[in-house]
């Protein structure tokens, strides 16, 4: 069945093919195409090897053989060379720079650097764009190379648009008068003001738990929980899509981290057995996001705070997005859940809803407080919240508790809606809930880059999440929605959307969709 | 009048035409060729291919005359990982895409074309499907539009006339049903590998090695009639220079991956045939269905062979394929309904991202410095090589490995740092090394 050694290789005699076909001598092409190997004449069948000696005459066949055996023995690619930046900013990902060489620590980030500098010059860059003014529902800003647009905004994460109202301002300047702008120093020292024990108790009647600790940032809260109450020893059980600084705080704290199933609670359930099986002696902590940032989705907390019990492990939720902007009365995915108060402990960032920074983390236990403050690093050893920003977290949990509340979220929530049903009757996919994170779904990140490129300047300010904030070949558009958009803003948004993607398909002749599997 | 005829009758021919004729369709699989005969491939199976040939029942045939393993050896730059494919991440993979996790097995084989075309063209007629080789289609019959049947050349010479509700286009990269209905190319990526092999008796190898060093690769993989596959490939951008001297360079870019399998091909091997190779194979997909009309295999999507994916892929096609249609044949569903389910399988996320993967991998740029390091990181951490294989042989999907936390868990968990190993010594100069054509 196979060839001889004897037979010459395949490359040799179709160079002289394609010369003789050059020459239009046809029985020099059909004497050597004999000799041609099985493999190829069975692989390259658009080449009619048994019919050379019948090109006689046939001048365009012949043109046509001429041209496909050209194109496979040295295909076009190998001669017209492409833009290198643009190939290199689309076809790289930032953790391909995780690891870099070298033992200087200055000059070996340079190549990661040079990335970022084709992504600039190429502009699929999406990072570190500026605001010019105030932002929202439509904000004016300034890309990373100087360049000016303007758009429907989906970047702030003020989802129920206080930066511009009246009296969380007014509260600010108030705070400014009484106190200042700096905070005298950690909040175990002096750091605190008047107003942080009453921030403290209107966090806590929120979410329904008494005692809680203020951080400077939402990060800090639950990079801070998560060290200052596990051990070495000790487990943790973390969702794999919960946010960073849990992830992160879950690395620094011990080595025995499963991070199990993105909001599979049974999967929970059976890691629990699994570790209870092995260790009676140390603390397991479950870890999850309330709402998830990036899918927009949220876990069965019912159930995984009851597993948690019956194993006698400790849960944490994160609910930094959720609380506020969403649920009866604001009270988050908890509120929707029927869980206030029987949350083990409770973390959330001011960033978001409340119109500041700073974060929290609330539970039923004095001891538990009095410890992560201690322990938890990013409380005791970093200057407390300023008393404006505090000022405005009061005040943004005041307004979220009261009918002014429930009016914002009812417009919020019509924008959201809208924003939705638009995306979706064109055919693009929105993940998870309605809540007031809209994930589009885009997949390819080449395709997101080129798309985010688009709507800059079609008047849609649109933030694209691709690795490492999503894994690999599955990035998107983190839609945030306000209560200021009015729901015709959203429609247009979405049109506008639709049509960059398209192009962006185009541009790229990609024939991907964004299905999952 | 067939209820399919299908042109093309190798991996994804013959498979799709068994299929169909199993559920009871009246199926004509027609080729040029004749079997047994060899096409242009270097026929690693992973072991969801094998599976594939498992679940059809055709597994004990190819292996009563393969030698077939479950571990395997990837070594990069001098940092060996060896493992196999957890049957979990099997039954995922067919639960996922095929709706039932039945018959996975966990080894891979290297099949000769010759073998194993010839198997999947024997089931298919063992099936029902009526075969005949020689036969070249040369016109695609079309109606108001639709593809309803085909006209070809039988082996006396005559021409023959027949019709079919879908024509299955299952042949190949050069498909002539994309040529004939001037099908548009996508997501084209010109940058692949040149790939040059050809079989040796007088050594035996344990388990499949796949090296790779620089810009080069090579991989010695056991195969039938007691001889084994040996296959060297780098960037097309070196191609020029290395068909310069064709069995020189071979031998040189053997050695130069790895020095111990260059002087165990030397010393103790014979090559029983001439050195085969190619560099055509840019990445493109193209449409996958029309009027009257259907692609599975390299026709639909053709990528680099440097993960040994596509007949495992023409395997896939065909039983999504073949599953679609029976529910259009069978009244079940309208022709529209069922090729939409076809395409969100075949042009979804994670489709994409592995081709964006393969893609990215036959440009054969050298390993750099994190890679390299992450392939230290996991030596030692069995479960996470096994799942990295699986990744790179498209049973799991890319977005589960590579992703931030897994990434970063994978380096707290490391057992091993980089002292051992001499690429990390001189790295810069390393790779400035590798970046010169070996060959030139
Ligand atoms: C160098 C190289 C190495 C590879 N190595 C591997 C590997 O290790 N593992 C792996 O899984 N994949 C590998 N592949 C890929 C693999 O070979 C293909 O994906 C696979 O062959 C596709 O099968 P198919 O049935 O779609 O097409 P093909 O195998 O190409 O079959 C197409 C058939 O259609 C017939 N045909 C074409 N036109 C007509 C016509 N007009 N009338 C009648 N019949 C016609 C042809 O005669 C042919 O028999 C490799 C590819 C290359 C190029
Ligand atoms: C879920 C979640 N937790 C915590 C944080 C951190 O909050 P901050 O921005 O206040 O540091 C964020 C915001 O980035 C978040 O999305």
């Amino acid at each position: 069945m196979t060839t001889g050694l004897d037979q010459r290789e395949d490359g040799e005699l179709i160079e002289i093919i394609l010369g003789a076909a050059r020459r239009g001598d046809v029985t020099t092409m059909a004497r050597t195409a004999a000799e041609v190997s099985e493999m190829i004449r069975n692989w390259a069948t658009h080449i009619p090897w048994d019919d050379f000696a019948s090109l006689d005459g046939a001048d365009d066949e012949l043109a046509q053989v001429v041209a496909d055996l050209e194109e496979m023995w040295e295909p076009a690619h190998l001669r017209n060379p492409v833009d290198p930046d643009e190939e290199y900013a689309l076809d790289k990902n930032a953790y391909d720079f995780y690891r870099p060489a070298g033992r200087n620590l200055l000059t070996r980030t340079e190549d990661f650097h040079d990335w970022v500098l084709a992504r600039r010059r190429t502009e699929t860059w999406q990072y570190s764009r500026v605001l010019e003014a105030a932002p929202g529902s439509v904000a004016e800003i300034t890309n990373d190379l100087g360049r000016r647009t303007r758009g429907i905004n989906f970047n702030s994460q003020d989802y129920l648009s206080f930066n511009t109202h009246p009296a969380i301002r007014t509260a600010a300047e108030r705070a400014m008068r009484d106190y200042g702008p700096h905070s005298a120093g950690s909040p175990m020292v002096l750091g605190n003001t008047r107003i942080s024990d009453e921030l403290e108790r209107a966090l806590g009647d929120l979410v329904g738990l008494e005692h809680v600790t203020l951080f400077p940032t939402g990060w800090a809260a639950g990079f801070g929980a998560v060290v200052g109450l596990v051990r070495q020893e000790d487990h943790i059980l973390i969702d794999r899509l919960a946010h960073s600084c849990l992830q992160q705080g879950a690395r620094a704290a011990t080595r025995n981290v499963v991070r199990y199933e993105h909001l599979n609670v049974e999967s929970v359930r059976q890691h629990l057995a699994d570790i209870r099986g092995r260790d009676t002696r140390n603390g397991v902590l479950v870890v999850t996001d309330g709402l998830f940032s990036v899918d927009a989705d949220w876990p069965d907390l019912v159930t995984l705070q009851r597993v948690c019990r019956e194993y006698d492990a400790t849960l944490l939720v994160d609910v930094a997005h959720d609380l506020g902007s969403m649920g009866p009365g604001g009270t988050g995915v908890l509120g929707l859940q029927g869980l206030l108060g029987s949350v083990d402990i409770v973390m959330g960032a001011f960033s978001k809803t409340f119109c500041s920074n700073g974060g929290f983390v609330a539970s039923n236990s004095p001891a538990l407080k009095q410890y992560i403050k201690m322990f938890g690093g990013s409380h005791f050893f970093s200057n407390a919240l300023s008393p404006v920003q505090t000022a405005v977290v009061l005040e943004a949990a005041r307004i979220i508790r009261s009918p002014e509340g429930d009016e914002l979220r009812g417009r919020l929530f019509a924008a959201i809606d809208a924003l939705r049903d638009e995306l979706t009757t064109r055919g693009l996919t929105c993940m998870g809930e309605p809540s007031p994170i809209v994930p589009l779904l885009i997949g390819n990140e080449k395709l997101a880059r080129v798309a985010n490129r688009l709507l800059f300047d079609r008047g849609v300010l649109a933030f694209m999440v691709e690795f490492p904030v999503t894994p690999t070949g599955s990035s998107r558009f983190r839609l945030q929605v306000q209560a200021d958009h009015r729901p015709e803003e959203a429609r247009e948004a979405a049109r506008i959307i639709e049509g960059a993607i398209a192009d962006s398909r185009a541009y790229l002749s990609s024939a991907f969709g964004s299905a999952a599997k | 009048m067939y209820d399919a005829i299908v042109i093309g009758a190798r991996c994804s021919g013959a498979s799709t035409a068994m299929l169909l004729a199993r559920r009871g369709y009246r199926v004509l699989v027609v080729d040029r060729s004749s079997f047994p005969s060899d096409v242009i491939s270097t026929h690693f199976l992973w072991p969801h291919g094998m599976s594939y040939l498992n679940r059809w029942g055709l597994l004990e045939q190819v292996l009563a005359v393969t030698p077939a393993q479950t571990e395997i050896d990837v070594v990069n730059d001098g940092i060996r990982l060896t493992g196999s494919v957890p049957a979990e991440l099997l039954r995922a993979y067919f639960r996922d895409l095929h709706g039932d996790g039945s018959g996975v097995v966990r080894t891979y084989a290297s099949i000769r074309r010759s073998v194993l075309d010839q198997i999947l063209v024997q089931a298919a007629a063992k099936a029902g499907a009526e075969v005949r080789t020689n036969f070249t289609v040369r016109d695609l019959i079309v109606e108001d539009g639709r593809v309803v049947g085909i006209r070809g050349r039988a082996p006396d010479g005559r021409s023959v006339e027949e019709r079919a509700r879908i024509v299955v286009g299952a042949d190949g990269r050069n498909s002539f049903v994309a040529r004939t209905l001037q099908l548009p190319k996508f997501d084209e990526r010109p940058r692949c590998t040149f790939a040059y092999w050809s079989y040796y008796s007088g050594f035996s190898i344990e388990t499949a090695q796949l090296h790779r060093r620089g810009r080069l690769a090579c991989a010695v993989v056991p195969t039938n009639f007691e001889q084994n596959m040996v296959l060297v490939w780098g960037p097309s951008e070196w191609s020029r220079e290395f068909r310069a001297d064709v069995p020189g360079n071979y031998q040189r870019a053997l050695d130069f991956v790895s020095p111990e399998l260059g002087e165990l091909v030397r010393a103790q091997g014979t090559r029983e045939e001439r050195i085969y190779g190619t560099l055509d194979q840019a990445a493109f997909l193209r449409p996958l269905h029309g009027p009257g009309w259907v692609l599975v295999g390299d026709a639909e999507s053709f990528k680099d062979q440097c993960t040994a994916i596509g007949m495992t892929h023409a395997f896939r096609d065909a039983e999504l394929a073949s599953a679609a249609l029976d529910r259009w044949l069978s009244d079940d569903a309208s022709f529209d309904e069922v090729m939409a389910s076809y395409e969100r399988r075949r042009r979804g996320q994670d489709a994409a991202a592995y081709y964006d993967y393969v893609c990215t991998l036959a440009e054969m740029r050298p390993y750099r410095h994190d890679e390299l390091q992450l392939f230290v990181a996991l030596r030692g951490n069995q479960q996470e090589i096994d799942r990295f294989i699986a990744t790179h042989a498209d049973v799991a999907p890319v977005s589960e490995f590579f992703q931030a936390s897994n990434l970063f868990l994978l380096n707290d968990a490391a057992k091993e740092t980089s002292a051992g190993y001499p690429i990390f010594e001189d790295f810069a100069a390393t790779s400035r090394m590798y970046q010169q054509n070996l060959f030139a």
